[in-house]
Order: structure tokens, then C-alpha cells, then sequence
């Protein structure tokens, strides 16, 4: 991954000169800087209920276990202070339904600007990589947010990600998504966007919560094979994580070149976890993350909070560090305890390699598309927060552009129960927008604020970094 | 009365202070072959003709911690290491190469493996062997569960009974066990020194009818009976830095935000006191490369001062850190800072004209006259200082944060004064000052003011309880010790009243009951420990402190 960086860091500075956006700025790994970013925010004073599994315990006796061990003292590792994300950063990837401000805590704002802090860390050369060891989590946050699903709000890593390719010019990033859940936000946020590649693996969708996450799901019509999803069997230990990593993800993230590789790194694989039913351990997720080596790891999951969590913690961040995890176990863990069964090895082997034919025939997947869609393509959803008890219906349209991955618009009505709360018009023109998807887009918004059909309109303009929000009851229009 | 000595590293300051008045001051020089030799004469230069029976109380400050391990007299020490899972313990760069056990212990203080008697027997049969007389055990959380640190005593005075074994718990219950390795490692080290430094002390004033209680300073400002701290000599480490913060709080209007400039000869101490309240360094104090559990007050020290050699390479100005002697001015053999302050006129250490020639080397090499050299040499003094002051407010603007309120709480702070004390600190702090926007205070008394300090500080302590209900038992961070909490109900209040009690009973421990009521709670939180959705129990968190502050006596007419 790390080679070639030079030339593909042309590519984007001659994409951002034409786009008159901020320079790039070297990313971290290549230069010589042996430093870990590390932003540790377990938010001990928030819940989402008291006795939510998403608690201000949740991360307590990680704490215990990696200041016990002084890892924060470690010349390898540099500890960051949090800030709050803006509103805008959040503006800048959902449409947050009224607005962001009531869709968020402080919590959330920090717990994104984390991974903002350490982003800029990274792209200023302090650090080499960084772990945004915070809650709350944000991987099934969609585009569209009328409440909380799978304990998240808004999407950590989507906020970071925007804001690094609008601040530092960067184009081309992977997402891999290592929580036993299926990051269905994540993809959802990204589903259209060709230049980024989003691969999550996790507990087969038939078993677990979101129900989603299937090798058929594979992007937009622009986007196809940009989306890999790898459903895996209850039960899959270590070796069955490792080869996916070793025979998919790395040969894919090595053709795709990112400029970036970020981990959304949820612990819920572990053995003990009590959500889910994988037989992932510490030592597995130590020598992931030092295998997939991400430029920033943000966590997600991970409920097994003494069992589990001081270990897998401490095995990242040591990983991430470059150093020794070998000492990392479990008390309960003796080598050797589990085995992938013959079976379950077949079942992940031919997952792998179907997937591996939607990668190598993604182009030619994109050129059907478009003859099949012609100059418009749109779907329907329906979604469920789980959290909230909140049921959302969709439908999505993508203006298939040749110039560009072409403008969205999203149609949206929520409901909890039988009460109606909002309906929105949203509109999103993506950073790499061509002018005219730019003008049409505009055209849409001010079409749809005239009209009283929704009750918000908004217009999300990436390439200009302006979020607009329009209540049609009060004819307020606020600019972010 | 209230007498303070501070034996620093060049001289031997003392002050008598009654009431709120500074009645004497000595200043002497310091042999760092003899510190008591040192400290007895200044003191006994302020004592002279004074009523001993009317002194109440003594107050040292003392480099010897400081200057044993600087100059490597601190005696060998074995570690004996119980690290359980988690970081390779020869990852941690001990000074010396640890002997590592079996067995393991986890957060919440639940044995995870035993440990192996045969391997305690071959260690301690090793450490003898190597001829080591004084061995620290510490285990990885074992602050939590004190079992394997206790056997691997027990087994070691069977095995090895001419070695001293030392337990972390004792010496440090906070999270963070390389450091907790370190700072038992250190206690060892100095205790037996230490131990004779007071007892000779103690006699020495005895000797001469002061019946005074006799205190020892201690990193964080506060003050400790010079008996209580026989235990604990690696708290005494950098009290000459805590009792110049302590004398800038005594001479500085009450509740500012002040920055502590200490000029000496050839380093520049900086410390913060924020809005009254002097910051500690967060994690514990650095003592030669080893980072350890410490509490201390947050001190920069910079290569630069009065003596610094001055010197230009490419054009620029340089100046520190070492020192070639004393200043031109004062038939040295190098330009210095104290001579730029002298050509400038803003002070008269010495001979001008030799101050004139000095600085003259200087001007030749850059090629302006000499006035100009002694600005420029002025200015890269004062630009480094005010540097670091920058650096200091914003490292702490900076410090992580793990609750919401934390973050949200600190804001931006500046400097009001900036204080100088120590000898060459008056003709700079006016220029230093400037530059932060902030008013110069060279107080009364500014190159004895660490005595002052000494002699006016009071107590301090902290005491942090945790108490986990589900396992009904709770630890003191501080010592380590570990007890009985019946309860599962127990509120915050119930646990802040525990704490209120349990700090109470260590005061008396250490004979500072007196103080115990000015504690106040810093920080507590509770956590509901739900397993399976029940709550099956709750970890609470509660921290008291008496801050460090200065003496009511004193106070009293003062003011502002």
C-alpha cells in the first residue's frame, strides 16, 4: 500500500489545483515519524440508558488495564486531548433531520472530533497512524439521520473521512470495517462513492443485527465492487478472520492504491462478547491491525467490557505502535481453543473468491449499469432504529453522470409508531462534482424549498463546503 | 516563629519569618559533599541571637534526594516483576533487568494465575547471588490485591533473609506499573541515606534547644514531619522548585495566575500557578530519565542563565547550556547574560569594563557594536524563556481529557504576573514579562523567597478511594491499602463520607490531623456495573485533596 504514494499524490494535488481546494499535504506514512496518535475518551459521563450496553463503564476497566500498563508513557505513543466536532463537520456527511443539533450530544460531537484531531495529526506528519479509542460509536449512522440506530447517531469515521478530503485534498480512501455488525451506515454513506472502497466483514446478516451486509450488496450503479461485503459464519475464529484478510482484503486494497486505509474497529468479534458469536481473540486483533497497518483506527462495538476489551485494547494499540503484543491473552484463553471447522473454511473460501470475481469485473459491472439505468437511477428503502424505534422509507435518486459519481437526492419520511415526525427533501452534490450535476442540484433545492410537500429541504454542497437547511413552515433557511 | 532552609544546588538560603513578616534572611553556599554541613551553618547565621524557644516549626527543602541519584550514590536495588498479560515487561527499558514471575492478578484485583514458589526460591537465590541487598516486587495490578507481593516477601526472608524487600503497593497504589516499578525502585535506593540525613538533622536541632517540629518539603508543596517522611524519601525529590512556587504564593496577591520564573546560574525554572493553585504535573514527576508516581509540580527547567557561556555560530546567537565559570564581569572567561544585563544597565554585577569586553567577543563575531550584542544576547535569553512559558500554557491547554465536563471545563488561561525569584531573575522577569503581557512581580525578599515558601507551607494530601461493591472491598491508591466495604447499596454520599473518614485517620498517620478539615473532594464518580442488563453492583470513584497552600498565620494581615 505504502508504495507508490508519490505519483498518486500528484494525481491529487493536479485534481486539487483544478478544484481550487486546499493543497494536500503529505500523509503521515511516508515520512519518518515513528509516533502513535492515541485519543482515549470513554466519556464517563455518558450513557444512552443506565443500564445500556453502551455505559459509562464500557470502557473503565480498559482504562484500568492500559494506564496500568503506562502504555501512554511510551515514546512510541502520543496521547491527544478531544475536541468537538463543528456542526458543519457533521453537516458535511448527514442530512440530520430537523438538525444536527438535535440529533447530537457533546459526546458525539467529541467523539467524532477525536478522530478530527488525529486526522489533522496525521496530515501535518506528528503522527504515523492513529487509534480514536472513543464512544460513543458510529458505523450503522446513515446519510439520513431521524434518530439513534445499532447505539450510534452520527458516523465517526464518514465525518473524519469527508474532512480530510476536503481539508488535505486526499481522493481515494478504504474503509474496512472489522466490527462483528455489518456497518451498514458507513456503506450506506458511501454506497455511490467510486473513490471510496468500503469492505466490512462480519457475522452473517441472517444471524445478526442489522440483518444486512450481503455479497450482494455491492455499491451504487457507479460504484459497483466499491462495496465489498463479507459475510462470515458464527463461530469463525482467528485463522477465518486472517484469510480474509491475507486472500481478499490486502490483494484488493493493494489494486485500489487508497491514499488512506482507515480500520472501523469494533472488538464485538471476540469470544466472549456477549452480543454476538464469533471467536475472535486478542491476539487475532493484534495481528489484524498490524497486518491491514491503517493510517487511523476509530472503534466502533465491542460489548465484553472486562472479558475482552483491556486486552483487544491493549493488543491494537500495541500493534498499531510497533510493538511486542505477544504477552496480550486473555486469563481464560489457552492456545489452540478454537478451530475453524472444515466446513466453515469452505463457506469463507468461496465467500472470498465470489467476492474477489465482483472486484475484477467491477468496471465492467459500472458499464451495465449504465446501460441498464440510462440517465437516472433510484431505489427504495425502508429502515429501522432500533434504538429509537423509528421506521424510515426512502427513495433515493442518483443522476448517472459521465462526468462525474452525479448528484443524490433523498426522499425521506419517518415514523415511530403510528405519529408521523418529518419528512425531508435531501440533496447531496459529492466533493468531485462536475458544474453541471452543481447547477442541477442547486436547481432541485430551491424547486423542492417552493414546494410544501416536505418539511425540510437541504442541500448539502461538498465541493463548495455549504450545508443548507430549509424549514418550509417557517421559511428559515440556515447556511452551515 | 517559622523557620525555612532551602539547601539548593549553589547556595543555602534561610528565612525567619513571624507572623506575617520576614524578620531574617541568610544566604550561604551549598557543598554538595555535606548537605547538612551546609544547611546547620546558614541556618545557624539566621538563628543567631534569636529566642530558639520561640521557634514552632522548621521547614527543610534539600537537594540530597535529587543529588544521590544524579550522582549515582543511590544504592543498587533487584525488581522482582509479576506483569501478568499485556506489555512485554522488558519493553519498559528498567535500568536494571528485571526478574520476571509467573502468575497474575487483573483489574479488579482477582487472582487471574497463581504464582510458582519454585520460581520466588530461584529468584531470590539469583538476586542474592548477584549480591543485591535491597529488591522492589511489584505486580501488575497487585495495588488492587496485595496477596502476591506479600508471598513473594514472605518467601524471600526465608530464602534470601539479608536482602530488604520493598512491595509496590506500599509505595504507590495509582494506575501505571512501570511506574510504580520505578518509584519503589527509587525509594529503596535513597531510604537508608535519607534515613541518616534526618536523623542527623533532627539531632542537630536538638543540639541547639529548637523543640520545633521539623517538616521536610515535598515535590508538591506541601509539608510532611520530618519522621512521617523516613518512608517516603522519593516525595522530598525537587522541593527546591516546590519552595520557590510556595514562596511566589506567599508573596503574590491570592488566587492568580501567575508564572514562576527561578534565574539561576545556568538553568531557568519555570512553574505555573493557576488561578491560586499550583499545577501539578499530571502523571507524576520524571526523575533521571525515569518517570514515576511522584507528585510534583509541573517544572521546566532550561539550559540558560546568569552564567550561561554566550556564543555565535552562523551569525546567530547562542547561549547555554553550559557554564565556563562566572560571568566576564566578574573575571570569568566567557561572555555571558549577567554581562548583556550589565552593558545595558539593568544591573551591576562587576566591572563594567570587563562586562564591555566580554560582551565585546560577541560583537566582534556578529560585526555590531556592543550595545547591540548585548540586546541581541538579552532578547534570545528572554525569547527562550517566554517560548517555553507558551509551550507550558499550551501543553496544559492540551492535557487529555476523559469526561465530557473535563473537555468542556478548561479554558484558555494567560499569565497576570510573572514572578521572579532567584538571584538573576530581577533584571529579567521586567523583560520577560512584557513580552506575555503580563506585570512583573519581584517580590521583597525575591532571592530568598524559597525559604519563605518553605517556611510558611502547610500539609498537603491526597486520597483517592475506589470501592467496588460487587466484590464489597475497597483500595486506597495512595499506600495501597485494601478493606472491607459492606454495602451494595452504598451512595455517593455514603462513599464521600468513607473517604472524608479514611483521609481523616491518614492525617493522623502522619501527624498532620490538623489540616484534615480543609480537604475537600476533587472528583468523584459512580459506576453502575451491569452484567446480563442487572445491576449486579457499582465502582465508585472518589478523590479528596488538601491543596497545596500557605500557612493562615501569614495570610492573616496580608491581603492583597
Amino acid at each position: 500500500m505504502a508504495a507508490d504514494v508519490h505519483s498518486k499524490q500528484e494525481v491529487s494535488k493536479i485534481d486539487a489545483a483544478e478544484r481550487r481546494i486546499e493543497p494536500p499535504v503529505r500523509p503521515a506514512r511516508t515520512s519518518s515519524v515513528r509516533k502513535t496518535g492515541l485519543i482515549f475518551f470513554p466519556a464517563f459521563d455518558w450513557a444512552i440508558s443506565p443500564t445500556h450496553p453502551e455505559r459509562e463503564e464500557r470502557l473503565l476497566y480498559t482504562r484500568d488495564q492500559i494506564f496500568e500498563e503506562g502504555l501512554m508513557d511510551f515514546p512510541e505513543i502520543v496521547e491527544y486531548r478531544p475536541r468537538l466536532a463543528e456542526l458543519k463537520d457533521v453537516a458535511r456527511v448527514h442530512f440530520c433531520v430537523p438538525d444536527v443539533q438535535s440529533q447530537v450530544t457533546e459526546a458525539h460531537l467529541i467523539a467524532a472530533g477525536s478522530t478530527l484531531v488525529l486526522a489533522d495529526a496525521l496530515m501535518r506528519g506528528e503522527i504515523r497512524n492513529g487509534f480514536a479509542l472513543v464512544r460513543p460509536p458510529g458505523h450503522h449512522s446513515m446519510r439520513v439521520v431521524h434518530g439513534n440506530r445499532g447505539f450510534c447517531n452520527i458516523n465517526n469515521e464518514a465525518i473524519m473521512v469527508e474532512y480530510i478530503r476536503k481539508k488535505y485534498g486526499i481522493r481515494r480512501i478504504a474503509i474496512v470495517d472489522t466490527d462483528v455488525h455489518h456497518g451498514d451506515g458507513t456503506q450506506d454513506i458511501f454506497w455511490h462513492d467510486p473513490d471510496v472502497l468500503f469492505i466490512s466483514f462480519h457475522q452473517d446478516g441472517r444471524t445478526l443485527y442489522p440483518g444486512s451486509g450481503f455479497t450482494s450488496e455491492m455499491g451504487g450503479p457507479l460504484a459497483l465492487g466499491r462495496t465489498l461485503n463479507v459475510p462470515l459464519p458464527p463461530g469463525t475464529t482467528d485463522e477465518g478472520i486472517l484469510y480474509v484478510l491475507e486472500n481478499l482484503v490486502l490483494p484488493v486494497l493493494e489494486e485500489f492504491d487508497p491514499q488512506l486505509v482507515f480500520n472501523s474497529a469494533g472488538q464485538d468479534n471476540h469470544y466472549t462478547d456477549p452480543l454476538a458469536n464469533m471467536r475472535f481473540t486478542a491476539q487475532g486483533y493484534a495481528r489484524l491491525n498490524e497486518m491491514l497497518a491503517p493510517d487511523m483506527a476509530v472503534l466502533e462495538g465491542g460489548y465484553a467490557i472486562e472479558s475482552a476489551l483491556p486486552y483487544v485494547n491493549t493488543g491494537i494499540i500495541q500493534a498499531m505502535a510497533g510493538l511486542d503484543y505477544s504477552n496480550v491473552r486473555e486469563p481464560d484463553y489457552v492456545p489452540g481453543r478454537f478451530v475453524l471447522t472444515s466446513e466453515m473454511r469452505r463457506s469463507i473460501e468461496a465467500t472470498v473468491n465470489h467476492l474477489l470475481t465482483i472486484w475484477e469485473s467491477r468496471d465492467d459491472l459500472v458499464a451495465k449499469a449504465r446501460q441498464e439505468h440510462g440517465r437516472v437511477y433510484s431505489r427504495r428503502k425502508r429502515i429501522f432504529y432500533d434504538t429509537d424505534m423509528i421506521t424510515e422509507g426512502q427513495e433515493e435518486t442518483l443522476r448517472m453522470c459521465t462526468e462525474c459519481p452525479g448528484y443524490l437526492t433523498v426522499s425521506t419520511q419517518a415514523a415511530r409508531g403510528y405519529g408521523r415526525l418529518n419528512t425531508a427533501f435531501c440533496v447531496s452534490v459529492p466533493l468531485f462534482a462536475c458544474s453541471s450535476c452543481i447547477e442541477d442540484a442547486r436547481e432541485e433545492y430551491e424547486e423542492h424549498k417552493s414546494e410544501m410537500k416536505y418539511d425540510y429541504v437541504y442541500l448539502q454542497e461538498k465541493p463548495s463546503d455549504r450545508f443548507r437547511a430549509y424549514c418550509t413552515r417557517t421559511r428559515n433557511e440556515i447556511v452551515l | 516563629m517559622f523557620v525555612g532552609i532551602d539547601v539548593g544546588g549553589t547556595t543555602t538560603n534561610a528565612a525567619l519569618v513571624d507572623g506575617n513578616r520576614v524578620v531574617k534572611t541568610a544566604i550561604g553556599p551549598t557543598d554538595h559533599q555535606e548537605i547538612l554541613g551546609s544547611l546547620l551553618r546558614t541556618m545557624d547565621r539566621l538563628i543567631e541571637g534569636v529566642e530558639v524557644e520561640r521557634i514552632e516549626r522548621v521547614v527543610l527543602s534539600t537537594t540530597l534526594i535529587t543529588n544521590l541519584i544524579a550522582e549515582g550514590k543511590a544504592e543498587r536495588v533487584g525488581l522482582v516483576l509479576i506483569p501478568g498479560p499485556g506489555v512485554n515487561p522488558m519493553d519498559y527499558r528498567f535500568k536494571t533487568e528485571p526478574v520476571i514471575l509467573e502468575g497474575a492478578v487483573d483489574y479488579r484485583g482477582r487472582e487471574i494465575s497463581p504464582l510458582r514458589d519454585d520460581q520466588i526460591k530461584a529468584a531470590a537465590q539469583r538476586l542474592a547471588d548477584q549480591g543485591y541487598r535491597k529488591v522492589a516486587v511489584v505486580g501488575k495490578f497487585c495495588q488492587r490485591n496485595h496477596d502476591h507481593e506479600i508471598h513473594v516477601r514472605e518467601m524471600f526472608s526465608k530464602a534470601a533473609p539479608a536482602i530488604e524487600v520493598e512491595m509496590g503497593h506500599r509505595v504507590s497504589g495509582r494506575l501505571n506499573f512501570p511506574r510504580r516499578a520505578a518509584t519503589t525502585m527509587l525509594t529503596l535506593a535513597t531510604r537508608d541515606h535519607y534515613r541518616r540525613f534526618a536523623e542527623q538533622a533532627e539531632r542537630a536541632m536538638r543540639e541547639r534547644g529548637i523543640k520545633a517540629p521539623i517538616y521536610i518539603l515535598k515535590a508538591d508543596g506541601g509539608t510532611l514531619p520530618l519522621d512521617k517522611s523516613l518512608d517516603r524519601p522519593v516525595e522530598t525529590i525537587f522541593s527546591g522548585p516546590a519552595a520557590s512556587v510556595m514562596g511566589v504564593m506567599a508573596l503574590t496577591p491570592e488566587g492568580q495566575t501567575s508564572v514562576v520564573v527561578d534565574i539561576g546560574g545556568t538553568t531557568t525554572d519555570l512553574a505555573l500557578i493557576l488561578s491560586g493553585k499550583p499545577l501539578l504535573s499530571s502523571k507524576g514527576a520524571k526523575i533521571e530519565e525515569m518517570l514515576t508516581h511522584v507528585r510534583a509540580f509541573a517544572v521546566r527547567s532550561i539550559g540558560i542563565g546568569g552564567d550561561s557561556v554566550v556564543r555565535v555560530s552562523d551569525g546567530k546567537i547562542t547561549v547555554g547550556p553550559d557554564r565556563a565559570g562566572p560571568a566576564f564581569a566578574l573575571g570569568g572567561p566567557e561572555p555571558t547574560p549577567t554581562d548583556a544585563l550589565m552593558v545595558l544597565g539593568l544591573t551591576n554585577f562587576g566591572e563594567m569594563t570587563l562586562a564591555r569586553k566580554g560582551v565585546g567577543i560577541t560583537a566582534k563575531a556578529l560585526g555590531c557594536s556592543i550595545e547591540d550584542a548585548a540586546r541581541m544576547i538579552v532578547d534570545t535569553v528572554v525569547e527562550r524563556i517566554v517560548d517555553t512559558v507558551n509551550m507550558m500554557f499550551l501543553e496544559w491547554e492540551q492535557e487529555p481529557a476523559y469526561r465530557i465536563w473535563e473537555l468542556l471545563q478548561r479554558t484558555k488561561a494567560r499569565p497576570q504576573n510573572v514572578a521572579g525569584v532567584g538571584g538573576a531573575s530581577p533584571p529579567l522577569v521586567p523583560l520577560v514579562a512584557k513580552r506575555l503581557n503580563a506585570v512583573a512581580i519581584i517580590p521583597e525578599h525575591a532571592p530568598v523567597a524559597n525559604a519563605i515558601g518553605a517556611a510558611v507551607a502547610r500539609p498537603t494530601m491526597t486520597l483517592s478511594l475506589r470501592i467496588d461493591t460487587e466484590r464489597g472491598m475497597y483500595t486506597v491508591e495512595e499506600d495501597g491499602t485494601l478493606g472491607e466495604a459492606k454495602g451494595r447499596n452504598l451512595s455517593l454520599e455514603g462513599a464521600q463520607e468513607m473517604a472524608r473518614r479514611l483521609l481523616r485517620e491518614r492525617a493522623e498517620r502522619f501527624g498532620i490531623q490538623d489540616y484534615a478539615d480543609e480537604a475537600e473532594v476533587v472528583d468523584s464518580e459512580v459506576f453502575n456495573m451491569v452484567r446480563g442488563w442487572s445491576t449486579v453492583g457499582k465502582l465508585i470513584d472518589v478523590r479528596m485533596e488538601i491543596p497545596a497552600g500557605i500557612i493562615t498565620s501569614w495570610r492573616g494581615e496580608h491581603g492583597s
